[in-house]
């Protein structure tokens, strides 16, 4: 009988590099689902999922505290954040069992993601310096919306502070 | 390959979440979440339950993902009974979070004029979207702004959470595909439950991208 995990040319290339597609993370283990290895993955499932509720539930008490009580945006965001990438850590790691996978491919799948850092620092310092511009400088009032009642050449008022970039 | 599939999802979703951060800081000022979704199914449409409803939807999408990763986890020991179980509370998960997206977006529709309502119309008395901002921000001094920022918030909201929607849609789909394939023993006859694994790779991912849309949208 044909071995759908070593016979077949996906599984001699593929295999090769993901456990995924190459049956090592099939248990042959004759216990079956209750045997000692399936019942302490299964406890490890669930315990992951204790974790994500409360993860998750932190993050609304902290949401709600911030809203009733105020906090410092910059500290609530910090923690925000924090907790998602945790959540995002467990999910994938123990969900997607990227835990469980060959090294190589391991680092194939998550190195693409550091264009993530560099990604979020320019498009956000983009976007704040397109404020910034909007509301210094004397060329750009035009174009700014809360300026579209004012003519094109009237005199504009000074900005309050004198704008860095100049 | 879903793998690398999944990948350039992320960075889809990555693009578009990155985006919405862009015209956020692009913006003087910007609707509070907690003041925009503050409803919940059953109660007064003026009661302020802020963050509720999205607990309950993100609650289902991770407990959904836990009965996927059981699934994936009997089809290890090919028990058909077990994985037949999981699929479908997976499934039954997954048509709850579409119902209470549905829930959302058509009383955050109704609640402001239709669909294209009072956030998409330029002609909107900028007093009507106060209720989208925190009390003390003076949206009076500021018209233009305000209705350039609530409709940049209502288009990425309804654009990023309709796309993952649309990707919970489609992964429902391939559950119910496979679901009727473990039903018929098809995976049993092939010996292993290898494409149960794959689609519950995409339904992981599916409430991956679901935690950072929880974040970005209701939290920050």
């Amino acid at each position: 009988m044909l071995n759908p995990h070593t016979d077949t040319a996906q599984t001699l290339y593929e295999g090769d590099q993901s456990k995924l597609y190459s049956g090592i993370m099939a248990h042959h283990d004759p216990a079956g689902l209750q045997g000692d290895a399936s019942r302490k993955q299964v406890s490890r499932i669930w315990k992951i999922t204790a974790l994500l509720a409360v993860v998750t539930i932190l993050e609304v008490a902290l949401g709600l505290y911030g809203h009733y009580q105020g906090l410092n945006v910059g500290i609530r965001n910090f923690f925000f954040i924090l907790m998602t990438l945790v959540k995002a850590f467990y999910i994938v790691k123990v969900f997607m069992h990227l835990g469980d996978e060959f090294k190589n491919f391991v680092t194939l799948v998550l190195m693409p993601l550091i264009f993530f850092v560099w990604f979020i620092i320019a498009f956000l310092a983009d976007g704040s310096f397109w404020l910034h511009m909007n509301k210094t400088d004397p060329t750009r009032f035009g174009s700014h919306p809360s300026s579209q009642t004012t003519p094109a050449n009237s005199p504009k008022p000074e900005p309050t502070q004198s704008p860095a970039f100049r | 390959m879903m793998w690398f599939f999944l990948l350039s999802d992320a960075f889809t979703f990555g693009a578009f979440l990155i985006s919405y951060g862009t015209k956020r800081y692009f913006s003087t000022v910007w609707p509070d979440p907690n003041h925009v979704f503050h409803s919940f199914p059953f109660f007064p449409a003026d009661a302020q339950l802020p963050l509720l409803f999205v607990s309950l939807m993100t609650f289902i999408l991770i407990l959904s993902s836990v009965t996927m990763v059981l699934a994936v986890h009997a089809g290890h020991y090919n028990d058909r009974k077990g994985v037949i179980k999981w699929l479908l509370w997976t499934v039954i998960g997954g048509i709850a979070f579409l119902g209470c997206q549905a829930w959302e977006w058509t009383h955050l529709g109704m609640a402001n004029g239709g669909l294209m309502g009072a956030f998409e119309d330029p002609n909107t008395p900028v007093s009507h979207l106060q209720h989208f901002f925190a009390p003390g921000v003076n949206l009076a001094a500021q018209p233009a702004e305000a209705l350039q920022a609530t409709n940049n918030f209502f288009n990425f909201f309804f654009g990023i959470t309709g796309f993952h929607g649309f990707h919970v849609l489609t992964g429902v789909c391939f559950l119910v595909v496979i679901l009727i394939n473990a039903v018929n023993g098809t995976y049993e006859r092939r010996g292993h439950y290898e494409m149960v694994e794959k689609v519950g790779l995409y339904w992981h991912f599916v409430d991956l991208v679901w935690v950072f849309v929880f974040t970005c949208f209701y939290l920050l």
